[in-house]
């Protein structure tokens, strides 16, 4: 009698787990929402939900192409650096006019990309490695290219970090559009069956017959254009490029909305939903920390007892 | 198998190759920044023009040091070596300002000036100094990017009687026996010259928001603590409700004062701790429809685009912490291999910008 009255309970705890790991981030913020809506001053305002949507905008971007690389159980540890290589490239060619430039500093993240996964796939160099030594290389070169800080007049960007379409800001729109098409690539497409198939097991995967490597190129690829968007859009928004501080820590933001949506780090599952619920996530806490003006350091304590909840959440899990 | 893989391994290198070349060829070939486009050539003079108005600096404390009390032994600058170790990479204006002014500073006066750069790294620096005099440099101007760790380089230095001056940051060490002065700026007192603009510009009356600098650094604390006092003693009817941390950076600072014009939207004025983040501050008020003036603005550094800006309207004032260490610099290693006292501390003039000065004194920004 108790014996079974126990195995339910676990049953039920096992099933509370689950869905705690699986709508928890949904959860949480849903919880700082009514947080906010009951103790913060306007914060039920559409200028307000603009500005955290567009803060955000940039961190879900890179979080996106960062969910497919943990996707194949590898990260992409570069993705700061593409964001600087971006905006000094935007910087250079905006000679050129805004499309141009914009051009050629998503080609420029793609190379990166390119570089990574080849370095990955080919050479078989460990994706934390590959990823960290062009981590370094980017911001270097993105230094090389633009020194310092230089002003953005161009119209065009301008228009593109500030404008909005039925009261949109461009910049939201383009992430929202980036995670639908991600989301889909994962669900729907071949490419993204292969993408999980080889995360949950990279030799099944290869006896398999899947194009393995053709697969890591891709994704790495991918991430480093949408780094090189996010760092375009960065850039639009701040009217100026700054390769010396833009998109430093992005890489630990991004792998922080990944987790906290609730990917693995194990690979072979990508969430793009909670993915773009974990950078929500983290951008309310922080503004909710900054508005109530609390020392800053609590913002990086509570982002840790967040990604701790989240990791906590995940080995419950891994071990059923 | 192996000469497959092999040959993919291969071809994988050169594809990498060929594509990391072509990016290269591409990105150094056919940049053509908005500059380029629109062919407007500034005037190449940075830094070192501005030099000599800010020459003048006022020795503090009053303690002295002299060649006899230094040891070593008198003589002519003209002849002499002089060595510059710069701390950072000149990636910022003010880095480049510093580095522009000694060397201006140094050709002026006919001096050979032997450079070099820590890249951000405290150990390359000191390597670069052991450089230096290795290289024959009789005396030395430092730009430390540590003020502790210099012992090896000081007892070395000391065993030649080679003259250090420091500039912007001081080395932990007695003054007159480790290095002959320090050149730098207050920055307790900058905060309190931005805190009296600012009183100025809201009436001393409001509320103030505050962007500070980054954590665990000592111009932020000290920036913070001059403004606070001087607030506080002046002006009770000027509030501070906000603190938040903009790093120094524009993008940060933009943040931030994002969400504090959304939470707070009555802020009479925003002290920014650096120029950047002021910078960024206009960026957010600007999105959020607010025009020129609605919030008053100080900040301290004195770069060219925060001028623009008190001549734009958007900032009230703008505090300079002055780079231009040439000329005291080399005064001071005149005065000193001559034989004449000079003090140990230097506290280097800074000026600052208004609304009427900022347009006559646009060029003399860094």
């Amino acid at each position: 009698m108790t014996q079974l009255t126990l195995g339910r309970v676990t049953a039920d705890r096992d099933r509370l787990r689950r869905l705690l790991q699986d709508y928890g981030v949904y959860l949480g913020v849903a919880v700082l929402l009514l947080v906010n809506v009951a103790f913060t001053p306007h914060f039920l305002s559409a200028e307000n939900f603009r500005t955290q949507a567009v803060q955000v905008a940039p961190v879900l971007i890179v979080a996106l192409g960062m969910a497919l690389a943990i996707g194949t159980e590898g990260v992409d540890l570069s993705v700061g650096s593409v964001m600087a290589l971006a905006t000094s490239l935007v910087s250079l060619y905006l000679g050129y006019g805004p499309w141009i430039a914009l051009l050629v500093a998503v080609a420029g993240g793609l190379v990166v990309g390119l570089a990574n996964g080849s370095l990955i796939a080919f050479v078989g160099v460990q994706p934390i490695v590959a990823t960290l030594a062009l981590m370094v290389a980017g911001r270097g070169l993105a230094l090389v290219l633009l020194p310092q800080l230089k002003q953005v007049h161009d119209p065009g960007m301008a228009a593109l970090g500030s404008g909005a379409v039925l009261g949109v800001p461009y910049l939201v729109l383009i992430a929202a559009g980036l995670a639908l098409l991600t989301a889909f690539v994962v669900r729907r497409t071949t490419f993204g069956r292969q993408l999980l198939a080889l995360g949950d097991s990279r030799p099944a995967a290869r006896l398999a017959g899947l194009p393995v490597r053709r697969v890591l190129i891709l994704v790495y690829a991918a991430s480093g254009a949408f780094a090189a968007v996010a760092g375009v859009l960065a850039t639009a928004r701040l009217t100026a490029s700054d390769p010396t501080s833009l998109g430093t820590l992005m890489e630990l933001s991004a792998i922080t909305a990944v987790v906290v949506g609730g990917t693995p780090l194990s690979g072979g599952r990508v969430r793009i939903g909670g993915t773009v619920a974990g950078a929500v996530l983290i951008q309310l806490l922080t503004a909710t920390l900054i508005k109530h003006d609390l020392p800053p350091s609590w913002t990086q304590i509570a982002q840790a007892v967040v990604i701790v909840l989240a990791v906590y959440a995940a080995r419950e899990r891994g071990k059923r | 198998m192996k000469p497959i893989s092999s040959l993919r391994r291969t071809s994988a290198r050169a594809l990498l190759a060929t594509g990391l070349i072509t990016s290269l060829a591409l990105v150094s070939g056919c940049a053509k920044s908005e500059d380029d486009a629109a062919a407007d050539k500034k005037p190449a003079a940075q830094g070192g023009s501005g030099g000599a108005a800010a020459a003048s600096g006022t020795g503090a404390g009053g303690r002295t040091c002299t060649l006899d009390a230094f040891g070593g032994k008198k003589l002519d600058l003209k002849n002499a070596t002089v060595g510059f170790s710069q701390s950072e990479k000149e990636a910022n204006p003010f880095r480049i300002a510093e580095t522009a002014s000694l060397k201006a500073e140094a050709e002026k006066r006919g001096i050979k000036l032997l450079t070099a750069n820590g890249q951000s790294q405290f150990s390359k620096q000191i390597s670069d100094v052991q450089d230096l005099i290795a290289k024959g440099a009789d005396l030395l101007v430092i730009a430390p990017l540590n003020s502790d760790g210099w012992q090896p380089v000081l007892s070395s230095a000391r065993a030649r009687h080679i003259p250090i001056v420091t500039v912007d940051r001081k080395i932990n060490g007695t003054a007159c026996k480790d290095y002959v002065s320090f050149i730098g700026s207050d920055f307790v007192e900058q905060g309190r010259r931005a805190a009296d603009r600012m009183i100025e510009a809201t009436g001393g009356k409001g509320e103030l928001a505050i962007l500070l600098g980054a954590a665990g650094n000592n111009v932020t604390t000290e920036r913070t603590k001059g403004f606070e006092q001087r607030i506080e003693e002046k002006a009770p009817g000027l509030k501070v409700v906000f603190q938040q941390t903009g790093e120094f950076s524009r993008e940060k600072g933009q943040s931030v004062t994002e969400q504090l014009i959304q939470s707070k939207p009555g802020i009479d004025g925003i002290y920014a701790e650096n120029d950047e983040m002021g910078l960024g501050a206009v960026n957010a008020l600007k999105g959020a429809g607010k025009q020129p003036g609605d919030v008053k603005i100080v900040t301290v550094d004195g770069t060219r685009s925060a001028v623009q800006g008190i001549v734009d309207g958007w900032i009230d004032g703008v505090i300079e912490s002055n780079p231009r260490f040439g000329p005291l610099a080399f005064q001071t290693l005149d005065a000193f291999t001559k034989g004449q006292k000079v003090p140990q501390d230097i506290v280097i003039k800074d000026s600052a910008y208004t609304k009427d000065n900022a347009k006559a004194d646009l060029a003399k920004a860094y």
